[in-house]
């Protein structure tokens, strides 16, 4: 009932307003995540593409929430369809429903209209990074396209500078939307890029949503494991278990 | 030129007089017949403009400038409107009161700015997005009460609206995802005045 009154009069379908539960939800929620217990292996989901999908992220918060041991929840981008202020609302309201934090990397979608302006406000930086237990989570905005493939997404200097930010070597894994393969990133960037993932020895695998299908391999033989979550259409997310110089990925379907 | 002005002035206003005498046919087919004013609606904050009724008053198309101040919306956007509303019955009461309980209508928006895009750019292939981002319909329910009065010897409407309406976004998002979505989700109170010239 709360929702309906906030949102009982609107001015634009591009309006940017939020209440201030709504603000800053990326900073908040690492904060949260800052405070869980670290042990040996941490297990986290990796779900993604919830654009006009409501009804079946809500089953996925459902089926999620069953899952043993989970620390937290990554969305790989597409949180909306249309980059509606709305949208994002709704998809926060479903998320928060979670028994975890989740966190977010903006996709090709969140940045359509105000849609970038919104999720600057909303959840914060496109590009940011933390670290929890014996890994190191990497957020980059790879959605080329959105840019006119003008050179500058994704930010190859800032993730170099990133990467280059480990001195306890901890395990990093770098967390996009559109993946280099796709005709969605940038050509001219796909080689520096892939390049500065396998240049890292902490860099095992690498974290992507946009295809809406499971995909995985090492698509670049230079020993980086590249793997896809599908959408919250087609009923699937993955659980991701790392420890020292290991992981697991395992899918699920709901 | 003194000599001329005066016999000018007197024929001007006679004329203008001559018109007004309750004939509202007899005005400038140009001249709008009612102006707006409106808060909410997913077309500003505040939007108004001129519009024309047809001859039996059961069909207004209105032009509307809406502005939402970057106070009220996170960003100020400008935003033009095209509107048509129909309102079959017209209830008489006293005192020159009435009301039209029922209206149904349709709108199409264009808010400016540069994030927004008519037709996408050349880099996305085609149908990429399906959609607009700049233009934007929308449809609405409502009802309105108002008033006949005479000012200044001319025959005036007021009239006050309320308007329930979507928009085509919010409706898709709506028919695929009726377990988490409830109708008030997608719809949005706009409230309104009217001042009609005839």
């Amino acid at each position: 009932m709360l929702t309906s009154c906030d949102d009982l009069f609107q001015y634009n379908p591009n309006e940017e307003t939020l209440l201030d539960k709504d603000k800053n939800l990326t900073a908040r929620n690492i904060e949260k995540i800052s405070r869980l217990p670290v042990s040996d292996t941490t297990r986290f989901i990796l779900m993604g593409d919830s654009q006009r999908w409501y009804d079946e992220c809500e089953e996925f918060v459902r089926s999620a929430n069953q899952q043993k041991d989970i620390s937290f929840v990554l969305h790989a981008g597409d949180i909306s369809d249309f980059g509606l202020t709305q949208e994002f609302k709704w998809v926060n309201e479903i998320m928060t429903r979670l028994k975890y934090p989740y966190v977010t990397v903006i996709g090709n979608h969140d940045i359509v209209a105000n849609g970038s302006a919104t999720y600057r406000k909303m959840f914060g930086p496109l590009n940011y990074s933390f670290g929890f237990g014996h890994d190191r989570f990497i957020f980059i905005n790879t959605n080329s396209r959105e840019y006119a493939f003008d050179g500058s997404v994704p930010d190859i200097s800032w993730l170099k500078a990133q990467l280059a930010d480990n001195p306890d070597k901890r395990n990093t894994i770098v967390v996009g939307h559109v993946p280099p393969f796709d005709a969605d990133f940038d050509k001219n960037l796909e080689k520096p890029y892939t390049d500065a993932l396998a240049s890292d020895p902490t860099v095992k695998f690498t974290l992507y949503g946009h295809q809406h299908r499971f995909y995985e391999g090492q698509f670049y033989d230079d020993g980086v494991n590249y793997h896809l979550t599908t959408s919250m259409g087609a009923r699937g997310y993955m659980v991701i278990s790392t420890w020292k110089g290991g992981y697991n990925v395992e899918r699920v379907e709901f | 030129m003194k000599k001329y002005l005066l016999p000018l002035l007197l024929f001007i206003t006679f004329h203008s007089l001559a018109q007004e005498v309750g004939l509202r046919h007899r005005r400038s087919w140009y001249l709008p017949d009612h102006l707006k004013l409106q808060f909410a609606g997913n077309i500003g904050f505040l939007s108004g403009g001129p519009g024309y009724v047809s001859r039996n008053q059961t069909l207004e198309t209105d032009l509307l400038f809406g502005f939402l101040p970057q106070k009220y919306g996170g960003d100020a956007l400008v935003t033009t409107t095209l509107k048509t509303t129909y309102s079959p019955w017209r209830i008489g009461l006293k005192n020159d009161y009435y009301i039209r309980p029922f209206l149904i209508g349709a709108y199409l928006s264009y808010t400016f700015g540069p994030q927004f895009d008519t037709k996408w750019p050349s880099y996305y292939p085609a149908g990429y997005y399906w959609w607009a981002t700049s233009f934007r319909p929308g449809a609405y329910l409502g009802g309105k009460a108002g008033r006949n009065v005479v000012m200044n010897n001319r025959r005036r409407s007021l009239e006050v609206y309320y308007e329930l309406g979507t928009y085509d976004l919010l409706i898709i998002s709506y028919v695929q995802n009726k377990s988490f979505l409830k109708l008030h989700d997608i719809v949005s109170l706009s409230l309104g005045v009217k001042l009609g010239f005839n």
